[in-house]
């Protein structure tokens, strides 16, 4: 087989994703076109553009696996949301008095009380989906209700203030630029050996290996993008803090789904949840589990939120859910459950935050943006079913 | 005489990955006949019905079906273009809605509306009219779920003549059905007859061919073996030509010496854990021997399925009675607890309870034996795939490669994941809930073959099976279930057909 054969066939293997990725493209081409001096591609937008993607990315993260086991979230906005406001209440209210000068502490303190917050919640809606048997539609439907009752109670109807130095980097700051090659350099590193080590391994096993070329070139490749993003958002103020955050999370979460016992569940109940009881599979406590961490990562999201706009509000939060869902739709996963991928539902929430920035570059009323997002979401999912029947 | 053909099957080929269903098939059907399909599993019976159905459009299958002289053809998916040509099918497994009444069901889709809004008294009248046409005794507001099994089946015919059927193919009608239904069934059929339907009756139950068909097709490994009068047939030609082949062919001949008693049943009793109050097994006893292949027969109903479900702690609330593994006393609660001690279970259903359709081969072959290649977090990959490879050769798994979808395989391939799956708990018992059933030939052979190979190394194998002669092809003893009892024991010796068949209608 020679390499180009080899690529076509990669390409043809995961067509979905590519079709994604050239969607992303599109957007992004059509946006730089339609604003002046190409700016809507130019730094310091690029560089937001990706920072406004990360709160709704967060929850996007964990509601692949709700909707891979079949279930649905609802609350995860207002759930985020009401960490913000929480978190804004410790840090307006509480650690002055308890802590004073002490901002490091303090926002340490907020994060964990964020998470905390998130995690229990996720919690409680879990428990009650799983061991109660009452459908995850309605729980969190409920929780929402609940959570946005909890928001008014917190903050009284008024915007409390979580603008404070050290707290606001998680959300606004930027590494220096030294600091983003050292970490590019890490990356790339890792990618190598990582491509190596795989190679090793599965001699080692005496499986087939893939052509050392085609290896190489997905590795220089992928390399190329880490570098070409840094040294984008260097030409601004650096990489963004919150977008490192959210990497990691989602490479975690992403190991999680393939690597692990408990990701391998998940799609095994969406796909067939007859057939993962059969094999031995604590469905109950995986669910209850998936809705934990979904929790987990609203607390995250929670957080993010607050640090990002400076405030918690009688509002935050409010239709991220939709997003997020929306976000995983895009990125192929399937409301039928047992199928989608956190990568996929990373570069949905970019194509999301994509068409947000864009439109409100071209200074499209609100009313218009949603519009547009709702086709989008359509168009996406009806070419998704017709290359599918049509293939 | 060529225009007394209404459906005319000339060299009809259908080709599955590694699978031909229909072998250059030909046959012919007369109007207003009762044309009886009979073949073995995997025979070719369902393909045929899914082409008349249009679930295979045409351009899918080689050949060509003249309908009334002119060719058929149905477009993809188009059931409902198969049934405003006048051919419609009652499946096997019911489609009524249950919550609807005997008349909404049968005009479900084409209710009779005057501006804009259902005209009921038409559609009931309508109802009435049709069920006393062709003598069926059911109430037109009769809510289907309250109706037994043969009312609904009524229903459902008359739902299929309500659309002016000409064609109607009956898919295992009676099994479901009481002796008094059946009766009832086959009136019904010869009223059908004299108002001029064509019907296409297929059945296992041979002696339904003697009772009320004018002409048998016997179809056997996808081909068409013979079209004749069933006056000129008699139930040992009838078998004779289903199965082709001396029963030595069939069964590959193990060399196994079942060892000591590792696994006894002692009058297990259980109830439905929804319904507590409906007894599904009502004293079970058996034992099992290490390398032995244990047969269970019994007919639909009987428990089988309940049996194992329960033994494998995923059905039934045991009441009363023991198990015991190598002689100590165990409680399984879950598949979870079956699988520690060393017991699996290839389930009935393949697809519905077996395989995670929509998933690669390899997932589906790890999916319960995750914890073999898990340290606290993370899965070894590379050993998942190592044991998966080694179990798809050791069982001659057709596939491309491990990563394609299991849907994309043949039936016998994905009964062969299945398997896959459950070997690799290297399992002491392995329960096998009707191993063979809708899979080729071919791969049955294979199956069973595996099966004697398991046996011979010590592996104690209980084998669920509607196949008579498949029980008494690979069992050691069998165990007949008859009314969620285990009505006897039979030694492969001195088993027969009419034994068993005795047994499992409690008439022994």
């Amino acid at each position: 087989m020679n390499l180009f054969t080899e690529i076509t066939k990669r390409f043809h293997d995961n067509i979905q994703t590519y079709t994604i990725i050239l969607a992303l493209v599109l957007i992004w081409a059509l946006f730089a076109l339609m604003t002046p001096n190409f700016a809507y591609l130019q730094p310091q937008n690029f560089s937001n553009l990706f920072r406004q993607m990360t709160v709704t990315s967060f929850l996007a993260a964990g509601m692949v696996l709700v909707i891979v086991t079949g279930n649905i979230d609802l609350s995860v906005g207002k759930l985020a949301g009401f960490v913000s406001v929480v978190v804004a209440f410790f840090q307006a209210r509480v650690w002055n008095t308890v802590i004073p000068d002490q901002p490091v502490l303090a926002a340490s303190l907020s994060v964990v009380i964020g998470l905390l917050t998130g995690t229990l919640f996720g919690i409680l809606q879990g428990y009650i989906i799983s061991y109660l048997s009452v459908p995850a539609f309605i729980v969190t439907l409920g929780g929402m209700f609940v959570l946005r009752g909890g928001i008014l109670i917190i903050t009284q109807g008024k915007t409390i203030p979580a603008n404070q130095p050290a707290f606001s980097e998680i959300a606004q700051g930027y590494l220096p630029p030294w600091a983003g090659w050292v970490l590019g350099i890490i990356v790339v590193a890792l990618l190598f050996f990582n491509m190596f080590n795989s190679r090793l391994r599965k001699r080692k096993f005496g499986f087939e290996v893939a052509s050392f070329n085609i290896d190489l070139l997905g590795t220089i490749f992928f390399s190329t993008l880490v570098i070409a993003y840094i040294f984008i958002v260097n030409r601004y103020n650096g990489i963004q803090v919150p977008v490192l955050l959210l990497a990691i999370t989602a490479l975690i979460m992403a190991y999680v789904s393939n690597n692990t016992r408990f990701g391998r569940y998940a799609y095994a109940i969406g796909g067939n949840r007859e057939a993962a009881r059969l094999s031995g599979i604590n469905i109950k406590r995986n669910i209850f589990m998936v809705f934990v961490l979904m929790g987990f990562l609203c607390g995250v999201a929670g957080v993010a939120l607050a640090s990002y706009v400076g405030y918690g509000t009688t509002a935050a939060g409010e239709g991220y859910e939709l997003d997020a869902i929306a976000a995983c739709i895009l990125g192929g996963t399937s409301t039928l459950g047992g199928v989608g991928t956190i990568f996929g539902a990373m570069i949905g929430g970019l194509i999301m935050a994509s068409l947000t920035n864009g439109l409100q570059m071209l200074n499209v009323p609100a009313a218009y943006q949603y519009v547009v997002k709702g086709a989008v979401l359509i168009l996406a999912v009806f070419l998704d079913v017709y290359f599918k029947k049509n293939r | 005489m060529d225009n007394d053909i209404i459906l005319d099957f000339q060299n009809v080929t259908k080709k599955f990955p590694g699978v031909i269903a229909l072998d250059n098939v030909s046959m012919q059907i007369r109007r207003g006949e009762i044309h009886g399909l009979c073949g073995e599993n995997g025979a070719g019976k369902s393909t045929l019905m899914k082409i008349l159905s249009g679930v295979y459009p045409y351009g899918s299958y080689e050949g060509k079906i003249l309908y009334e002289g002119r060719e058929l053809r149905l477009e993809d998916r188009s059931i409902r273009q198969a049934i405003e040509q006048g051919i419609a099918i009652v499946y096997q497994e019911l489609t009524l809605v249950p919550g609807m009444t005997v008349g909404e069901n049968i005009f479900l889709g084409k209710e009779p509306v005057e501006n804009g809004s259902i005209n009921w008294d038409k559609l009931y009248a309508e109802t009435r009219e049709i069920l006393t046409k062709y003598k069926l005794d059911v109430s037109p507001q009769a809510v289907v779920k309250n109706l037994g099994v043969g009312k609904m089946q009524m229903v459902e015919i008359a739902k299929a003549l309500s659309e002016n059927a000409k064609i109607l193919i009956l898919d295992e009608p009676t099994s479901a059905l009481s002796k008094t239904e059946i009766d009832k069934l086959m009136e019904i059929l010869e009223t059908l007859k004299s108002h001029g339907v064509t019907c296409i009756y297929i059945t296992h139950k041979l002696e339904e061919f003697f009772r009320i068909t004018d002409n048998v097709t016997i179809l056997r490994d996808g081909k068409a073996i013979t079209t004749r009068p069933t006056a000129s047939l008699n139930q040992e030609s009838l078998v004779q030509n289903m199965v082709g082949r001396e029963m030595k062919e069939r069964f590959p001949k193990g060399n196994r010496q079942p060892g000591d008693v590792i696994f006894e049943v002692e009058n297990l009793q259980a109830v439905d854990p929804n319904e507590p109050s409906h007894k599904v097994l009502s004293g079970v006893s058996f034992n099992l021997k290490r390398g032995e292949i244990l047969g269970i027969a019994g007919l639909m109903g009987s428990g089988r399925t309940e049996l194992v479900t329960t033994i494998f702690g995923e059905y039934g609330k045991i009441t009363a009675g023991t198990i015991k593994l190598e002689g100590k006393p165990i409680q399984i609660k879950s598949a979870r607890d079956a699988m520690k001690v060393g017991i699996s279970l290839v389930p009935e259903d393949r697809k519905g309870q077996g395989l995670v359709l929509i998933q690669a081969i390899l997932r589906n072959i790890s999916l319960a034996n995750l914890d073999q290649f898990s340290g606290f977090f993370r899965i070894d990959q590379d050993a998942e795939l190592a044991a998966a490879t080694q179990q798809g050769k050791n069982l001659a798994l057709k596939a491309s490669s491990l990563q394609a979808p299991v849907s994309s395989l043949s039936g016998g391939n994905q009964q062969k994941v299945v398997i896959a799956k459950w070997l690799l708990t290297q399992p002491k018992i392995l329960i096998m809930d009707d191993p063979t059933r809708g899979i080729d030939v071919g791969a049955k052979y294979e199956i069973y073959k595996l099966m004697n190979e398991l046996a011979e190394n010590g592996v104690s194998i209980i084998m669920i099976s509607s196949d008579l002669e498949e029980v008494l092809g690979m069992s050691d003893r069998i165990v007949v279930m008859h009314a969620g009892r285990s009505n006897g024991t039979l030694e492969i010796a001195d088993a027969t057909q009419e034994k068993i068949m005795a047994l499992a209608t409690g008439i022994a």
